[in-house]
């Protein structure tokens, strides 16, 4: 790939300056961390319509509920979030037309694809240690009791989670490309959700075996999913971000 | 030494009338080529198809006597262009801009030095760190051909350039492609403003329905006149 070092210092500052990957930052970190732990600080403060709401985690107390609420969110919030971003990624240069200025470059266009890949993917590694400190910090805020070897691998595996949540939403790069713009990012995303959630509730079995669902399936329900149903999950990004890496190559606005 | 640019019977149909039909021309190096047309001739396809953004039915393009579809992803750092919109993300500074295009572009070694040398060829230096969503049409006009200019590309595309400036940066740009002309660069002008090219452009062709149908005289009197007959002449012998 040409010019990939280039194109990587390009996407990286790009962003930096991006408001929208700001927000997200924020909604995703201090968003989901805020929200679960009023949630968790109502719950034992006797709030009986958190309680009534709680689902599977009703009986839970202390950091299993914690942890679980943030994987709850996540699994949902985060993959939509990503996708939200991934789509901006994409999706802005064809919406604001600054696609023109990328063609006829030494700099290819599959490099500049891949480096907004990577950067993104960075990106979500930064986010997912950003979300898995500030619940520590919650937890220990709402005196939830000491941070044993149980509580740093629920901890692990909300960082896990919400990594593979945002390799999952790889796909709205290729729909925010096909699609030449934000919108159809976002209503892959809305779908790929959409198809997650229904085989969850449908047939945990089935949704073990899901590559979009197996990550949230296993944050919530450990002993349901196997280490290779969780591998297979990153067949999605690894096969959509070839997907993208290929259109963006082979780019044309013939139609 | 070959044409900067060549363009052989470039063909490509977008359905109502619309596209290359049979377009040729050729851009020398240290000329300034200024093809003039109606809205929808095809002038900005013509571009378009030079840095491949649609794929011609047939004909050929060449930069530098290379076809460009063998062109290696590195010879096209001896390409500059503003088609369609100018390199501006909304969020950056001028500098931020100018510092992404310089290395979408190869610039490697004195960004900073191209950088500033681009501020100033375009008079753009005061709004330097000023975001490109603040700046008004015509200097962020000014900004996307800086960014097509620093890299002292050997060819040069320029889409409409003139359009949004004021008669200042009309005079900056008109000096700034005399200057890169006289390096050794090709320059290929889009424009329908007869008078602005007639002062810049060693030649001038006339576009109609997706191909060159006559040249004006950059020199010669009421282009706007000649103009118009050559379109109409087209016109009349494509319906008779």
């Amino acid at each position: 790939m040409s010019g990939i070092g280039s194109a990587l210092r390009v996407e990286f500052r790009k962003s930096l300056a991006s408001p929208v990957l700001r927000a997200i930052t924020v909604f995703v970190v201090v968003g989901i961390a805020l929200l679960s732990g009023a949630l968790v600080s109502a719950a034992l403060a006797g709030n009986a319509q958190v309680t009534a709401q709680l689902g599977h985690l009703a009986g839970t107390t202390g950091w299993p509920l914690l942890t679980g609420l943030v994987a709850q969110v996540t699994a949902a919030g985060g993959l939509l979030a990503f996708g939200v971003a991934l789509s901006w990624m994409f999706g802005r240069e064809f919406a604001e037309g600054t696609i023109a200025g990328l063609f006829g470059l030494p700099v290819t266009r599959a490099s500049i694809a891949a480096a907004k890949l990577l950067v993104y993917a960075g990106w979500v590694v930064g986010v997912s240690a950003g979300l898995v400190i500030l619940v520590a910090g919650a937890g220990m805020a709402l005196g939830l009791g000491t941070v044993d070897a149980g509580v740093i691998e629920s901890l692990a595996r909300q960082f896990i989670l919400t990594v593979l949540s945002g390799l999952l939403a790889v796909p709205a790069a290729w729909a925010a490309t096909l699609g030449r713009g934000y919108l159809p990012g976002v209503a892959g995303t809305i779908g790929l959700l959409a198809l997650a959630q229904i085989a969850v509730v449908a047939d945990t079995r089935v949704a073990a075996w899901l590559p979009i669902a197996a990550p949230a399936l296993w944050a919530l329900f450990p002993d349901q999913v196997d280490h290779w149903q969780l591998l297979a999950a990153l067949a999605v990004p690894l096969a959509f971000g070839v997907l993208t890496i290929r259109s963006w190559r082979r780019l044309r606005f013939d139609r | 030494m070959p044409d900067r640019l060549s363009v052989d019977d470039a063909r490509y149909d977008f359905g109502a009338g619309a596209g290359l039909f049979g377009a040729s021309l050729t851009v020398a190096p240290g000329e300034i080529h200024a093809v003039v047309g109606l809205n929808g001739s095809g002038k900005t396809t013509l571009m378009r198809a030079v840095v491949e953004m649609i794929r011609l039915t047939s004909g050929r393009v060449r930069v530098d006597g290379v076809d460009v579809t063998s062109l290696r992803a590195r010879d096209w750092a001896r390409v500059g262009h503003v088609i369609e919109q100018p390199f501006a993300y909304p969020e950056h500074t001028v500098r931020a801009n100018l510092e992404m295009a310089a290395l979408l572009h190869g610039v490697g070694d004195e960004l900073t030095a191209t950088v500033d040398r681009a501020l100033g060829e375009l008079g753009i230096e005061k709004f330097a760190g000023v975001l490109a969503r603040r700046l008004s049409l015509g200097n962020r006009q000014r900004l996307g051909i800086a960014a097509a200019l620093q890299h002292r590309p050997t060819l040069i595309m320029l889409d409409e350039p003139t359009n949004a400036l004021d008669p200042a940066g009309v005079i900056l740009v008109r000096e700034a492609l005399l200057r890169h002309a006289a390096r050794g660069a090709g320059i290929l002008v889009s424009s329908h403003h007869l008078d602005e090219v007639a002062r810049v452009a060693h030649r001038i062709s006339v576009f109609n329905r997706g191909r060159v149908v006559g040249a004006l005289d950059p020199s010669g009197r009421d282009l706007e006149r000649t103009f118009f007959r050559i379109v109409h002449a087209d016109d009349e012998s494509r319906t008779s």
